[in-house]
């Protein structure tokens, strides 16, 4: 792997994977794959350590995953002790891709809800170069500031269903914005469409802000 | 009514014996079949600098180096320690990889697998509890293509070849670890078709 080798040791690493604990349905994942070309190659990029059966589910399609693990990051859990520029830079690093890479779609899972104000417009600068016109992005937001999210990871079984497992390690610290607060500080992406669920959260589908 | 064959040895399942840890089912913990065609890097044996085989490869000791190539399989077992890029036909990582690997039918990380790198190969199977980080490149257009930006070429790409001197072995140390092909304790054969490479 180029450049800046993280050891597993060196972080702690994603802890060894738990068994499935629960399914959720979700009628927005399917939506990503209506907008893509899914017959070019497609380019992924997880938020999160790779799964097998998000494996599983890509090697349908001709692409490239891209994994990474934001959620074991030391600077991300020492968020708050950082300045946004110093934040944007540690983005940066994570996101250093071959320079051609043009993200097709995002998965963001929980983690923008994992990132205070700073973080969250640092992120929002790293990300927006390698995206384009017809980037998709899927995540969870918060639709209510009172939400506790679980400790967990998402793994893809099928369009419309995701596998969670349980996340070992530290929990992140819970930072839910609201809609309009997420639409300011994550700005390289709109609102395409959004689906409030029953424990608070708020599916998004995302699309570049043109 | 539940418990009818409480009692009745004959017709009671047999009591389930202590599991021992699983072996992967995609990842053989054993040589391969036609072990006379798998050269073998053991346990305790560490190498310095490239690997070549013109048969399939089991490393249980530890390769660092710029390139480990394989027209056959590759097989990491779980002792097995690899700093260097791999290529082969079909890569099972069931110990530690940091580099890329590339597979021109199939990559297999079982559930001991760490790896981090980039795989490049039309088929990638992770198994519950494998631990990867890096990016994965599926049914892809040639390998070449995938390398990430600023990498270095690796041995794979430059020439490898023109040392190999199957079937015999022929191994360089590298001076800064002093064990290369060296045993150190460990199972130390000659094997046909395998040529180091001084890093």
């Amino acid at each position: 792997m180029s450049g800046a080798a993280l050891q597993f040791d060196a972080v702690a690493g994603p802890p060894r994977v738990g068994a499935v604990a629960a399914r959720l349905d979700s009628k927005l994942f399917g939506s990503l794959f209506q907008t893509v070309d899914v017959d070019r190659r497609l380019t992924v990029l997880e938020i999160g350590s790779a799964l097998p059966e998000t494996v599983d589910f890509f090697a349908q399609f001709k692409c490239r995953l891209l994994f990474v693990d934001l959620f074991s990051e030391p600077f991300v859990h020492d968020q708050a002790d950082l300045s946004e520029t110093e934040l944007r830079h540690c983005f940066e690093e994570r996101f250093r891709f071959p320079a051609d890479t043009r993200l097709d779609l995002c998965l963001f899972w929980d983690f923008l809800s994992y990132l205070d104000d700073p973080a969250l417009r640092a992120f929002n600068s790293a990300l927006r170069p390698w995206l384009h016109r017809g980037s998709r992005a899927h995540g969870f937001g918060a639709h209510h500031l009172g939400i506790r999210l679980a400790n967990v990871r998402y793994g893809v079984r099928d369009r419309e269903t995701l596998n969670i497992r349980e996340r070992g390690g530290r929990q992140l610290r819970t930072h839910p914005h609201s809609q309009l607060e997420m639409q300011e500080m994550l700005n390289c992406f709109a609102f395409e469409r959004g689906l409030l669920l029953a424990d608070g959260r708020l599916e998004m589908l995302l699309k570049p802000q043109v | 009514m539940f418990d009818k064959h409480k009692g009745s040895k004959e017709s009671a399942p047999p009591a389930p014996e202590p599991r021992a840890p699983q072996p992967n089912p995609g990842v053989s913990t054993a040589p391969p079949a036609n072990a006379e065609k798998t050269a073998m890097i053991g346990k305790g044996i560490s190498i310095t600098g490239d690997v070549r085989a013109d048969s399939n490869l089991r490393v249980e000791g530890v390769v660092e180096g710029r390139g480990v190539q394989s027209a056959h399989d590759v097989e990491v077992a779980e002792t097995g320690r690899v700093t260097a890029n791999i290529s082969a036909k079909v890569v099972r990582v069931a110990g530690e990889v940091s580099g890329d690997i590339a597979g021109s039918e199939k990559v297999v990380i079982a559930r001991s697998g760490r790896v981090q790198g980039n795989i490049v190969a039309p088929r990638v199977q992770l198994e519950d509890g494998a631990l990867f980080r890096g990016s994965i490149d599926m049914n892809p257009a040639p390998v070449a293509e995938t390398r990430t930006a600023g990498a270095k070429p690796t041995a794979l790409d430059a020439g490898a070849a023109s040392s190999t001197l199957a079937p015999a072995v022929t191994s360089a140390a590298a001076p800064a670890t002093g064990q290369s092909a060296a045993t150190s304790g460990g199972e130390a054969r000659k094997e046909p078709g395998l040529t180091l490479k001084s890093g």
